[in-house]
């Protein structure tokens, strides 16, 4: 009688937790299918009232509009550019400051931990100003130096955060092993150490890459050549002009979105490990 | 050996020292950088001499009677927000943390919105809160929640409350993310020694749960105050600060002051201001993580 009660239980909660994970999934996919159903609708079946959820039929002239002049593929290699320079010089200085901060003592050791940390606080806002005034002074906001420097005031310390736990996993045995055996520090870090959070280092750089492709602000301001603009910047001119083309901007919105979910697929295990591993991150 | 242990020293500093110059350069000096300007009259246009002005741009800032409903705005954005965000994020912890089939995957799934970038939320949201043809507006048209033809975006007091809501859909990921590893970690005997002395499920979440959460929120709110009171991107793609400045928060009012004016050292001021309410948080934060170094 008694162990029946609980089966019940246990089925009423499972079936309680379903439900409430449908309505979870419902409002985190709504928008994304929305958009990505929108941006195959022909415009007769856009804008139709009331709304239909699915079109009579799908269509890819959103698309072939969106691609008809280059400025669309220009934004694009702007943005695969910039986030592709952000994330190799993440990996590296990510990789020998996470490192150096793992594996050695020295004086001032928890004073730069401390400085990446608080560097990791500093919200863009703050910095908006004084990188434009600087890069503008410095006449680079004609080119994409002055965007990746303000995506890599975001993402290395993240980087290096992140790249902490990996580091920190590996045993210290090995490492004095080989010392003894005479290999110099950068052999054991580049033969011995590295190979062995290479999917970690590997992981955290996609991250970045993802971090600098949606980043905003800092785009927005410190690149001022039209034809110099990343994708998020440049999509985001679409909503604020006179005349919205919305099947355009739906298609825009798909093509930016999709490969950033896909990297983020594959690189998700490390990513939940290296933020889980220990305290609270960011 | 002793002279081994320096130069082995040296080099973990020479392992650094990439990032320490870089942060120097790009992080701190445009801080220090940014509080000179907030006391200049520095503006956009490169022509114009700065002239030190003394405390003019704060005077100028708090009696501005704007400021005031600017700065009520940003704290409406942050406490919804964070609020939202940690209760959604802790319910959701709760719910995928249940042994079940295809749990990673539902995981995934409810991380997606983790790296999904601003402007394509800002995109979606403005076409379904689109007045004539959003499907979302159409919906609560229907319910007569919305007069025909009209938008929640136009409106002065909903229109908080839909960036508000987005910007949970975008943020919840975090916390969630962090809530399912704090369960996990929580010893299993607690729950069945509590469930053995008759506690109900309700009994132990209260009891159990969530004091071993505590530590765990506690840096979780700090962190996501500094992220939320000092974000930018959404509010001003979905609204731009409107209507009426009714979504208006500090940081759209910086980029206004600095980049619609042109006046870069008023804008610095109050990012100085948005930054001293935040180094408290900042403080807390740090000294929480190195506790454990």
């Amino acid at each position: 009688m008694k162990t029946s009660s609980i089966s019940r239980q246990k089925r009423n909660a499972a079936i309680v937790t379903a439900i409430l994970l449908i309505f979870a999934l419902a409002f985190v996919g709504f928008p994304l299918l929305w958009m990505a159903i929108s941006s195959f609708k022909p415009g007769v079946d856009l804008f139709v009232v009331p709304p239909t959820i699915l079109p009579r039929s799908w269509s890819l002239e959103w698309y072939q509009q969106a691609f008809a002049t280059d400025t669309v593929v220009r934004y694009f290699l702007n943005s695969l550019k910039i986030a592709s320079v952000v994330m190799i010089i993440d990996m590296l200085v990510g990789t020998l400051t996470a490192y150096s901060l793992v594996r050695f003592q020295y004086a001032g050791r928890k004073a730069l931990m401390m400085g990446i940390l608080a560097s990791y606080c500093v919200p863009p806002i703050m910095l908006l100003l004084p990188l434009y005034k600087i890069m503008a002074t410095m006449g680079l906001t004609g080119s994409h130096v002055g965007v990746i420097i303000g995506h890599l005031t975001i993402t290395l310390p993240f980087s290096v955060w992140l790249l902490i736990p990996f580091f920190k996993k590996l045993p210290r045995e090995i490492d004095e092993a080989a010392l003894i055996d005479g290999a110099s520090e950068w052999q054991v870090f580049a033969r011995v150490d590295f190979p062995l959070v290479v999917s970690g280092v590997i992981s955290t750089g996609i991250m970045a890459f993802i971090m600098s492709w949606n980043e905003f602000l800092l785009s927005s301001v410190l690149v001022n050549k039209e034809a110099m603009k990343t994708l998020t910047v440049g999509i985001s001119n679409y909503i604020s002009s006179t005349h919205i083309d919305w099947g355009i901007i739906m298609a825009l919105g798909t093509i930016t979105t999709i490969p950033v979910i896909l990297l983020f697929a594959a690189v998700q295990r490390y990513f939940v490990e290296g933020m889980t591993a220990g305290a609270v991150k960011g | 050996m002793s002279s081994y242990s320096k130069r082995h020293r040296l080099i973990g500093i020479l392992f650094a020292v990439p990032a320490l110059i870089f942060l120097l350069t790009f992080v701190l000096y445009p801080v220090a950088y940014n509080i000179y300007l907030s006391f200049t009259n520095a503006s956009l246009s490169a022509r114009k001499a700065v002239r030190f002005v003394g405390l003019k741009n704060f005077t100028a800032m708090f009696s501005n009677k704007l400021f005031k409903q600017y700065f009520w705005n940003t704290c409406k954005w942050t406490f919804w927000s964070v609020l939202g965000q940690m209760l959604l994020g802790l319910g959701l912890a709760m719910l995928i943390s249940q042994p079940m089939k295809g749990a990673t995957a539902i995981r995934s799934f409810l991380l997606i919105p983790y790296v999904v970038p601003a402007v394509t939320l800002a995109l979606v949201s403005k076409w379904i809160l689109n007045s004539d043809y959003g499907i979302v507006s159409y919906w609560c048209q229907q319910a007569g929640w919305l007069d025909a033809r009209q938008s929640f975006l136009a409106m002065k007091g909903p229109a908080m409350w839909v960036v508000v809501i987005l910007n949970i859909w975008r943020s919840y990921p975090f916390p969630m993310l962090i809530y399912w590893a704090a369960l996990k970690s929580i010893d299993r005997d607690l729950y069945e020694a509590a469930t053995v002395d008759g506690s109900t499920k309700w009994q132990s979440f209260l009891y159990i749960t969530l004091p071993q959460l505590r530590a765990t929120t506690a840096v979780l709110i700090i962190l996501r105050i500094v992220w939320t009171a000092t974000y930018y991107d959404l509010i001003y793609m979905v609204t731009g600060g409107g209507p009426t400045g009714s979504t208006t928060t500090l940081p759209i009012l910086i980029y206004q002051t600095s980049f619609g004016s042109g006046q870069l050292g008023a804008g610095a001021a109050i990012s100085m201001v948005l930054g001293v309410l935040m180094l408290g948080c900042i403080v807390i934060y740090i000294r929480n993580n190195m506790k454990e170094e």
